[in-house]
């Protein structure tokens, strides 16, 4: 079976879809984080005491960006798709 | 027509900062359960108590000038005017606008109390001391206006602000007509501010304030139908603007008995039923039952809504609310009042 394909291109495709992985998953736990930010400032300036508890729920977002840069680490290193490209 | 300043509108994260703050400094507030307590105590004791919260600083300021109750009276005062000051300086756009203009009764406040200081006849140092500069006028601008020599000078320094219509009711001869038209404006002002926003929590801080009015108006047709006063008199003292303000005005005038059994139904007749009879002796205690409903639906408001205004009026309810359960329990220590009158009068929400 002889797929026709550019090795390069696809390599290319693969690169932009795991920088969209990470850098979606960013801009979403951003999102999600401006809020308790600001909260949590909010909080600390009457309450000092507050920031521990204050940056554990400010990171809980954070967690997200772990998951995009796992599928990014995978698209990148794990997983091998040119195995199956036979090029002509 | 005075110029409306018009908020940016912005998204609910712009509330985060400030419902933040506020909640934090919500479980600062005096517990319930120390009103009670505080009514054992003697001054002293209230002003070391108060002195372990947050109002420390003020009272460590003000004792050198003051002691006993004058000394709680003005530290919570100041407080308080400290407090409402940082939430409106520490907010931006829409959240500070609301909260500036919910500040206003503040300035209604001090007016009446420049007017009313002058129309007895109080030096300024008197005056200044019953001054909470928690609005829009500031405490530099309140001494100036104290040190004015009569009060048509002060209602002249108010020419070209909103003020200035509700101040030329002055007759001259009683105040009256002139602090409710002070009152009405203030409630004016605010429902076309609120309804100057677009945001939910604008909508809902309208809603409060339309409630907060009905309540207002609720109290004064208990006093004044209680006292068998002509309808044509209550209705003119009506606040104009609440949601129930056709069928309130309907009730004034009306026999006692005919007028509890109006109110029944109302979504504030759980919270005084017991209590509302014919027999009634105090309205007061029917104020601060109504007044206790008023911050438990403020804060059930802002259930609704987190991340609105409503935290901060819920909070800036409960703070004024403390500070005259303070007051009112030194006072009637001072008067030397029965513990269980002063204890009825104590708004616990």
């Amino acid at each position: 079976m002889a797929v026709v394909a550019d090795a390069g291109t696809l390599y290319g495709l693969l690169a932009v879809g795991a920088g969209l992985a990470t850098g979606l998953a960013g801009i979403g736990a951003g999102m999600g984080e401006q809020g308790i930010g600001a909260a949590v400032v909010g909080v600390v300036a009457e309450e000092p005491g507050f920031l521990g508890k204050g940056l554990f729920l400010m990171l809980l977002p954070e967690t997200l960006i772990i998951f995009g840069l796992a599928v990014s680490l995978i698209l990148m290193f794990a997983w091998t798709p040119f195995s199956g490209i036979v090029t002509p | 027509m005075p110029v409306l300043r018009l908020p940016k509108f912005g998204s609910p994260v712009k509330y985060a900062y400030i419902t933040g703050r506020v909640r934090a400094l919500k479980t600062k507030l005096v517990p319930a359960e120390m009103y009670a307590r505080m009514m054992n105590m003697d001054m002293s004791e209230i002003a070391r108590y108060l002195e372990e919260t947050q109002y420390k600083d003020e009272i460590d300021a003000l004792s050198k000038d003051y002691s006993g109750v004058e000394l709680i009276e003005h530290a919570t005062f100041a407080n308080m005017a400290k407090t409402f000051r940082k939430l409106e300086e520490v907010s931006i756009d829409e959240p500070s606008f609301l909260i500036l203009e919910y500040l206003r009764r503040w300035d209604v406040w001090n007016i009446k109390t420049l007017l009313r200081g002058k129309f007895y006849g109080a030096t300024d140092t008197e005056i200044v001391k019953h001054l909470v500069p928690a609005g829009e006028l500031s405490s530099e601008r309140l001494n100036e206006l104290a040190k004015k020599d009569s009060i048509t000078d002060i209602i002249s320094a108010f020419d070209g602000t909103d003020y200035s219509s509700a101040l030329a009711q002055y007759d001259g001869k009683n105040l009256a007509s002139l602090e409710n038209a002070l009152d009405k404006l203030y409630y004016f002002r605010m429902e076309r501010a609120v309804g100057g926003t677009l945001s939910v929590g604008g909508g809902l801080l309208l809603k409060y304030v339309r409630r907060e009015v009905d309540i207002r108006n609720l109290i004064t047709l208990f006093r004044m139908n209680k006292a068998g006063i002509d309808a044509a008199v209550i209705q003119e003292n009506l606040i104009p603007g609440g949601k129930l303000h056709d069928e309130l005005s309907r009730m004034a005038g009306q026999p006692f008995g005919e007028f509890l059994r109006a109110l029944e139904g109302y979504p504030f007749w759980s919270s005084i039923s017991d209590i509302a009879s014919v027999d009634l002796d105090a309205v007061s205690r029917i104020e601060a039952r109504l007044r206790a409903y008023l911050i438990r639906y403020a804060w059930a408001l802002s259930n609704y809504h987190p991340l609105s205004i409503l935290p901060v009026l819920g909070y800036m309810v409960s703070k004024e609310t403390e500070v005259s359960n303070i007051r009112k329990i030194v006072r009637g220590k001072e008067a030397g009042l029965p513990a269980e009158l002063v204890e009825e009068q104590v708004v616990v929400a």
